[in-house]
């Protein structure tokens, strides 16, 4: 009985300090839905790049187009944990935004 | 936190689920039979192309001289068939190009010669391999539309499939394996649903993603091609080699011998098929496609190995079972694990009922939204009328799911009686097809979900078991324009048809028994059968309204 009074209580002040989950279906859709298939493609592009056996390999393509999906609908079908759309935008957005610029920095030292 | 997101997935589950769901319920039941795709098409061939003369392994390589200097098509690309089997009226077959169906075939005449004949083969496999494509959606283009919506249907479906895992995760233990029949029908419903969503996890995984691949690979290569690849090529092609080729058609080496060849490096594959292409040319090939139950296959049932028809040097084995070199060998196990295509029959059947396992779940998962958004009825009020996209949303999901067992199994049987009339048979199948499951989805809409359930599960028992009669026509009358195929595993298509018609209609006796205690208060209670009402619910029905709206 004390046990789920503590718990309730955790529950109340973690309910005090942040703001509840909202639904945000639109952004949060939005989100996950083309930003992670953003995600999906540079975490792909890069594990082409610099995975083991690099661009040459032949038949690596294949396995490089195979991951896309996994890891897009691993991205989406999380989206809605995020708390918000506007935090699910801007924690996606900046892997996006960070995973282009080592993306393009990998293109280019590799002499592209 | 666990409140408020739990209730976010419990309401995505519902959606994308309800949006998936009917789709997703002919792509699964055409795919469960899909996985009998290659005995289906036996079964749908006409007899009388049986009798024909097969040649002797050492007749082929004289027969195959005279079919490339006489046949300019067949030069460019035939087939050579090792096995004799009822879907395969020859050795050689051939098509006028990629475009056209009409398929060309050549056996032995008399004196040693060939002969050649055309001939249409049945569509009726390729029909239900195409509802599992395309659920039945119209239309082609580079793939056919069909392809492109399951994609992103695929899409909802991952999505209602982590959704569900993870409204279940908090009760997995309590709810797993539980069966609650004493709760309430609804409760029962609901644990079925998710025991048999839960036990076929991984299998609904594997099919969700692979659907995407198969009908977005092209943008995903492309989109890689621009952000990984630059310039490069992504497949290798092979140079064209500038001089035409050096070797005579003496030189081709007899079939037996290329077999050999892959027999060395690979004891186990079963070679059933020779594919010539360019036998003249200097990029001349022959690729063997043949089957091997101890290793996962690329194609649905099919692993392949490309040799020089003249050298029998062996010049591609990525795909020959047990050889693929690294990426492939990954890349194959996406695509057995979709086709089922590892370990002989007692995985296709089990991918036969996981597939019929994921039917009712799309079935039931619809069932369920509709029973949720139930209005009640109050005790002593009138008499309630359930919501109009309730009623809608069962109507839908009675006639679609029943409309489609009932259109293929009138379609095989129309196909078999409908052979000889004149129009091609394979434009049959089409139309008896849309016409049964149109006609059953308006019949549901026109009838409501209640009485519609038990007329059209009928419907599916009768027409199911239109098959095994068929087949017993076909055996006692005489010049019967219907055929019987007596192998094996053919018998088993009947048996098994035999076996489903007893099932619907054990599920029409039950559905209909199901509805004469019904609720009024329900979709299911609109149907008239109602004999007695529920005495718990506390309430009696009003003699004077009448019971269906």
């Amino acid at each position: 009985m004390s046990e789920l009074n503590s718990a309730a209580a955790t529950s109340s002040v973690r309910t005090r300090k942040y703001a509840p989950v909202q639904e945000d279906w639109i952004s949060k859709t939005l989100a996950g839905c083309i930003l992670g298939i953003a995600l999906a493609f540079i975490a792909s592009s890069l594990f082409a790049l610099i995975g083991p056996g690099g661009l040459e390999t032949p038949n690596k393509i294949q396995f490089n187009m195979w991951i896309v999906p996994p890891i897009w609908m691993t991205i989406f079908s999380l989206v809605y944990l995020f708390r918000s759309g506007l935090r699910a935008w801007l924690w996606l957005g900046s892997f996006t935004v960070v995973g282009a610029i080592v993306l393009v920095l990998v293109r280019t030292l590799g002499g592209e | 936190m666990r409140g408020p997101l739990l209730k976010i997935y419990k309401t995505l589950h519902t959606w994308v689920g309800l949006i998936a769901g009917m789709a997703l319920f002919i792509a699964f039941y055409a795919g469960a039979l899909t996985m009998f795709k290659e005995p289906l098409s036996r079964w749908a061939t006409p007899e009388q192309w049986g009798a024909q003369h097969w040649p002797s392994e050492n007749q082929l390589p004289d027969l195959i001289k005279q079919l490339i200097t006489t046949q300019p098509d067949a030069a460019k690309s035939f087939t050579l068939h090792l096995q004799q089997q009822e879907n395969t009226p020859a050795a050689f077959t051939w098509r006028q190009g990629r475009e056209s169906t009409l398929t060309w075939y050549a056996n032995l005449s008399g004196d040693n010669q060939l002969e050649i004949h055309s001939y249409e083969p049945s569509a009726m496999a390729d029909l239900i391999d195409r509802l599992h494509q395309t659920a039945g959606i119209p239309g082609d283009g580079h793939h056919a539309v069909g392809v492109y919506v399951m994609g992103v249907i695929s899409v909802l479906y991952i999505l209602a499939i982590v959704s569900g895992l993870i409204i279940l995760l908090p009760n997995l233990l309590k709810d797993f394996f539980s069966l609650r029949e004493s709760k309430s029908p609804k409760r029962f419903w609901m644990d079925a649903h998710n025991l048999v969503g839960i036990t076929s996890l991984p299998f609904h995984i594997v099919i969700g993603l692979t659907v995407i691949v198969f009908a977005f690979h092209d943008q995903i290569y492309d989109g890689l091609g621009k952000m990984a690849y630059g310039d490069r090529p992504l497949f290798a092609r092979p140079a064209d080699a500038p001089t035409p080729s050096q070797y005579t058609l003496e030189q081709l080496l007899p079939p037996d011998q290329l077999v050999a060849k892959v027999k060395n490096i690979a004891p186990g594959f079963i070679p059933r098929e020779l594919m010539y292409n360019g036998v003249l040319s200097a990029r001349a090939s022959v690729r063997i496609a043949g089957e091997d139950p101890e290793h996962m296959l690329r194609g649905a049932n099919r692993g392949f190995v490309s040799l020089d028809p003249y050298t029998g040097e062996i010049t591609d084995k990525d795909y020959l079972p047990g050889h693929e070199s690294g990426w492939v060998n990954i890349v194959i196990t996406f695509f057995a694990l979709h086709f089922g295509s590892y370990g002989g029959d007692p995985i296709r059947w089990i991918y036969f009922f996981l597939g019929l396992g994921g039917a009712f779940v799309f079935y039931t998962g619809n069932l369920l939204w509709v029973e949720s958004r139930r209005r009640r009825q109050r005790p002593h009020g009138e008499t309630v009328q359930q919501a109009r996209n309730t009623r809608f949303m069962a109507a839908a999901t009675v006639g679609v799911c029943w409309g489609c067992i009932a259109g293929i199994s009138s379609a095989m049987v129309a196909g078999k009686w409908l052979y000889p009339v004149g129009t091609p048979v394979n434009d049959w199948y089409i139309w008896v097809y849309y016409s049964v499951f149109l006609a059953s989805v308006a019949w549901a809409f026109f009838r409501g979900a209640g009485r519609a359930a038990v007329e059209l599960l009928w419907l599916c028992s009768l027409s199911t078991l239109a098959i095994p009669i068929t087949a017993l026509l076909a055996l006692l009358i005489p010049n019967s324009p219907a055929w019987f195929h007596t192998s094996a595993d053919l018998l088993l298509v009947e048996l098994t048809a035999l076996v489903a018609a007893g099932i619907f209609a054990h599920m029409a006796i039950k559905t209909r028994r199901r509805l004469e205690n019904a609720a009024p208060d329900s979709v299911w209670g609109e149907t008239g059968y109602t004999k007695k009402v529920n005495p718990e619910k506390g309430f009696s029905a009003n003699p004077e309204s009448p019971a269906v709206t």
